[in-house]
């Protein structure tokens, strides 16, 4: 209500801008604009005079400055009197008025109407954020905490309670970043060392850097029967190529396992990945076996060649017949590299290139092996 | 609730400006006063409504209202509050928005101050002034409206352009735009003499102080754009002919010719059709400006706007006035009869000389901005003429020019003895020629322009004071009365004197710090010290460093001289972390008039960094120059003469007091 009183009044204040001047008398014009002339001519003159006396010109100079501005000053009063008074007119005053009481009120208000929003209210940040917080969307809140957070950064447990929520929001960064203030302050916990190196491992698309890895290892140390962290520690040995430890992990973690757990089939399946061992539930990869690897070792140089090469076309029918995963792909071109078929591995990579092109994230894993092997430059 | 009383006075302020267009012309068409009276109670609320439209955007802004888009495109809650405010002009919508602020601003000026003008002039002067304020509020309603909202606002905003977060953003926009917006007036004031047919010596005297008024602020303007490009930029460089600075220089040499014309026609009535056309083209190539910027046609820092909807309405905008107002120039070329004669050798003949070399120079700068463009939309091909070109044509067109400027003010009006005022300028030539002698000698023959620049200004400056003296006759009767005729001078001929000082100041300027300049550019670890122009900087490391919305690394230096202390300079990199945008600010130390300028590259692995250090001699002179010059346009404007004006008529006085009333 208050919005369209002061509406009007801005409209009544534009009206009487034009409506005032209209009732002014106008006897005084004609008078106003001849002075306005002649007051610059008689200025000049005066000009004239003071450059005179100043010596900056000469008597002779001086009288013809005079001259020429005399005659301006008599060209005005000539004009004075050419110019009749129009008649007044009653028309024009009417029209006027008629634009300033119905035409500029109808413009404006129709255009405003047109273009605005008059039902949407004023929405600063701070109001927002004060706002009770039933009415809050999750991203305001977490903008408040934020906002507390920034004034305070030393409340540790605000890092711990919006930790959690960054991950939620697919923010693993700040998730991290959030744990290890909840850290630094609160001191160590092994909840907290945990999430925090699952962030970091998240934002590094499951790369387990040695910071997680410490983080992880922390949490192990400050209670050793925690199963999450020692889940990524295994996985961090397999990643690092540390197939005996990681194995050993594996087989500590999954002794007396609960076997409905969510991390149980993903723990057997690294598992059958590093051993060879599949297991009848899972489908998983098929490395050579342990004893596959064995008779290799006694085997001639030929017959392993032999044994390699059976294996590879194995491989390589699977991803055929199905498609394959990133982890097929990249194994496979790694067994080109192995048997020094360089070609075949170089046109598995531009293969598997096709295959995920629209997955960037399995993309950039495929061409990550490339390079490690070396058959891609960047 | 605010927000939408701002948009609402915007469209309101709109459709007065229409009203305001047509009223006091028919009036003065038709000799009506009171429709004539209409127009400054209109304009000036006029002024009112957008400043209230303005003010409401500006509360959007500190209050971090993310409803309005253009606060949540440009703004950030965790912005210092000065760049919160400044904020609002470092973008399209909201610069858009200054720029029809002073528009009005200058119609309201026009009509409060206008009082000596005669009733008919000041009316249809204000109603052009109306359709250019009602173009361009229709521009930003249709295309460019910052009142834009959200129903569902964002949480944070996208931050403003990092470049644009320094107090040069605060300071630079404003004073530019009050520049090439005042040439609207003089430009409004031109159309109204050809629609009424009135171009004589008394129109030139009112247009002056406007014109005075706009060159100043376009000088200051210009000058502090330069320094913010010097220190922002990390190039060391002030001035780098982007066609951006270019769309502001433009109108610069356009309105100084404006400027000079406006004397000969408002003493002698000659140079009518000089001073009409420069009104007109000066407003067309701010103008002009405003289209490159906001059209998409340019990249850059300043081209905010990249909408080609935009461009189109400029360019529509850009027709019609200056198409409009060149056909109202034939239709009363006829009656642009000359005044009075003059020889060539005389003030106006001078003033003649400078308006050509004027126009050229603006020509050449025309040219050097627009070709690569025009090339670019024909043939695709990129080329940049660079500042070889600008050397070659801009610069030989200044140097007789500015040979001349100790002339002019000396030369008599009508037939002027070249003789006798050579005469007068021997002292300043003798300083000169001994300036230029003394320069050679000090940095011998390797640079010969440079000594030949040097004596230029030192011609230039030394001229302008031999006018005072000149005029003053200080040694033909002593001191004491020259003191008292010092004092009684009038103010244009201390605003002459000033203003052609102060280009002398910024020639010196640019010739010092260009040629005897020294650049360093090293890779320095912590504990490495390089020397520029006998100042040892050594570099003590770098620590990073977090502000209210970026984190930067700090660079540490100390610098010495012959191994005595003088000061510490921390130059850094930041990055913007809304953005994450980088920018170099460089650190500046500023000795006497020189300054020792160090700026950061890039960050080696082994914790070395690329160090770019400069000493600049004489640099600051250049921009205190361009404030001389403005200073010397007060003057002008502060001249006792101008309050003489016509007496005050009783029915306006009434009139006026009744405007904040309403």
């Amino acid at each position: 209500m208050i919005f369209w009183i002061l509406i009007s009044a801005l409209t009544a204040l534009a009206a009487l801008s034009v409506l005032v001047p209209l009732t002014r008398s106008r006897a005084s014009v004609e008078e106003a604009a001849a002075q306005a002339d002649a007051a610059v001519y008689k200025e000049q003159l005066a000009a004239i005079d003071r450059d005179l006396s100043d010596g900056l010109i000469d008597a002779e100079a001086a009288e013809a400055a005079r001259t020429e501005t005399a005659r301006r000053l008599l060209s005005v009063h000539d004009r004075k009197d050419e110019t009749r008074p129009a008649p007044l007119s009653k028309l024009r005053i009417r029209s006027v008025q008629l634009i300033a009481l119905v035409a500029l009120p109808a413009a404006a208000l129709g255009l405003y109407l047109a273009l605005g929003s008059p039902d949407l209210q004023d929405q600063p940040l701070a109001a927002r954020l004060s706002a009770p917080a039933g009415e809050q969307s999750v991203e305001l809140l977490v903008a408040r905490v934020e906002r507390h957070l920034a004034e305070d950064p030393e409340d540790g447990q605000g890092w711990a309670v919006i930790a959690p929520v960054y991950m939620r929001m697919g923010e693993p960064d700040s998730a991290a970043r959030a744990y290890s203030n909840a850290i630094r302050i609160l001191g160590p916990r092994p909840d907290w060392l945990t999430d925090m190196g699952e962030a970091m491992t998240v934002s590094n698309e499951g790369v387990i850097t040695e910071l997680a890895r410490s983080a992880f290892q922390q949490a192990v140390d400050l209670e050793p029967t925690a199963v999450k962290p020692r889940f990524f520690l295994a996985l961090a040995l397999t990643q690092e190529g540390k197939t005996d430890d990681a194995i050993n992990s594996w087989q500590t973690l999954l002794e007396g396992a609960d076997p409905q757990a969510a991390w149980v089939p993903v723990a057997r399946r690294e598992l059958a990945g590093l051993t060879g061992e599949t297991p009848e539930l899972l489908p998983a990869l098929r490395g050579p076996s342990q004893a596959d690897v064995e008779a290799a070792g006694e085997m001639s140089d030929d017959d392993r060649q032999k044994m390699i090469t059976t294996m590879v076309q194995g491989l390589a029918a699977r991803i055929e017949a199905n498609g394959g995963t990133v982890a097929e792909w990249g194994q496979l071109m790694r067994a080109y590299m192995v048997l020094g078929k360089r070609n075949e591995a170089f046109e598995t990579y531009r293969r598997a290139e096709k295959v995920f092109a629209e997955r960037p994230a399995e993309l950039a894993k495929i061409k990550d092996a490339a390079v490690t092997l070396g058959l891609s430059g960047s | 609730m605010l927000v939408e009383l701002g948009h609402y006075a915007l469209v309101l302020a709109f459709a007065l400006t229409l009203v305001v267009s047509v009223v006091p012309l028919w009036g003065a068409l038709n000799g009506d006063g009171r429709l004539m009276a209409v127009a400054t109670p209109v304009s000036v609320t006029v002024f009112f409504l957008v400043l209230v439209s303005f003010a409401v955007l500006t509360g959007a802004y500190v209050a971090s209202d993310f409803s309005v888009v253009n606060v949540y495109e440009n703004s950030h809650s965790a912005k210092p509050l000065l760049f919160k405010i400044t904020g609002v002009w470092g973008n399209h919508e909201g610069s858009m928005l200054l720029w029809v602020l002073i528009l009005v601003f200058f119609g309201a000026l026009v009509g409060v101050f206008g009082g000596n003008l005669p009733d008919d002039l000041r009316a249809t002067t204000l109603a052009v002034q109306g359709w250019i304020s009602a173009g361009f509020l229709l521009f930003m309603l249709a295309t460019s409206n910052p009142f834009n909202r959200y129903e569902n606002p964002p949480i944070e905003g996208n931050d403003l352009n990092p470049i644009l977060q320094d107090i040069g953003l605060a300071i630079h926009p404003p004073l530019l735009y009050v520049g090439y917006v005042g040439f609207s007036i003089t430009f409004s004031f031109a159309v109204a003499a050809l629609i009424l047919g009135r171009t004589d010596a008394a129109w030139a005297r009112w247009v002056r102080p406007w014109t005075l008024l706009a060159w100043s602020f376009l000088t200051l303007g210009i000058a502090m754009g330069s320094y913010w490009a010097y220190y922002e930029l990390g190039w060391g460089g002030w001035w780098f002919w982007d066609p951006v600075e270019n769309a502001s220089f433009m109108p610069w040499l356009a309105g100084t010719a404006l400027l000079h014309s406006a004397i000969v026609m408002e003493k002698r009535e000659a140079l009518k059709v000089w001073t009409v056309l420069l009104a007109i083209f000066t407003f067309s190539l701010s103008l002009l400006g405003a289209f490159l910027v906001r059209s998409g046609v340019l990249t850059s820092v300043h081209a905010f706007a990249t909408d080609p909807s935009r461009g189109v309405f400029i360019l529509g905008l850009l027709c019609l006035f200056i198409g409009g107002s060149l056909s109202l120039f034939a239709w009363r070329a006829p009656m642009l009869k000359q005044g009075g004669l003059f020889a060539p050798i005389s003030r106006e003949g001078g003033l003649v000389l400078n308006n050509l070399f004027l126009t050229a120079a603006t020509a050449a700068v025309l040219v050097g901005t627009l070709y690569p463009l025009v090339l670019d939309a024909i043939t695709g091909e990129m080329i940049s003429v660079g500042e070889p070109f600008f050397y070659l044509t801009f610069g030989p067109l200044m140097v007789p020019l500015l040979m001349a400027v100790p002339f002019g003010p000396i030369l008599a009006w009508k037939r002027g003895d070249l003789l006798a005022a050579s005469q007068r300028l021997y002292a300043a030539f003798g300083l000169a020629l001994l300036m230029t002698l003394f320069t050679f000698w000090l940095w011998g023959m390797e640079r010969v322009l440079a000594p030949l620049g040097v004596g230029l200004a030192v011609w230039v400056m030394a001229g302008a004071i031999s006018e005072i003296v000149t005029r003053v006759k200080f040694f033909e009767i002593g001191p004491k009365r020259g003191f008292a005729r010092l004092y009684g001078l009038p103010g244009s001929a201390w605003g002459t004197a000033t203003a052609h000082f102060g280009i002398g100041v910024t020639v010196l300027g640019i010739v010092t710090s260009s040629a005897f300049q020294e650049e360093q550019v090293r890779t320095m670890r912590p504990g490495d010290t390089v020397n520029v122009s006998g100042y040892e900087l050594t570099f003590d490391g770098s620590v990073p460093r977090r502000g209210p919305n970026f984190v930067e690394e700090v660079g540490h230096f100390t610098v010495r001289e012959g191994g005595a202390f003088v000061a510490e300079m921390e130059p850094s990199k930041r990055v913007y972390t809304a953005r994450q945008m980088p920018t170099t600010e460089a650190a500046i130390h500023t000795i006497g008039f020189s300054q020792v300028y160090v700026s950061l590259g890039e960050r080696r692995n082994d914790g070395a960094v690329d160090v770019r250090a400069y000493y600049k001699p004489l640099i600051t002179l250049i921009w205190i120059g361009c404030v001389i010059m403005a200073l010397g346009a007060a003057f002008s404007m502060a001249d006792r003469r101008l309050r003489v004006g016509a007496p005050k008529p009783a029915a306006k006085r009434k009139q006026s007091a009744s405007v904040p009333a309403e």
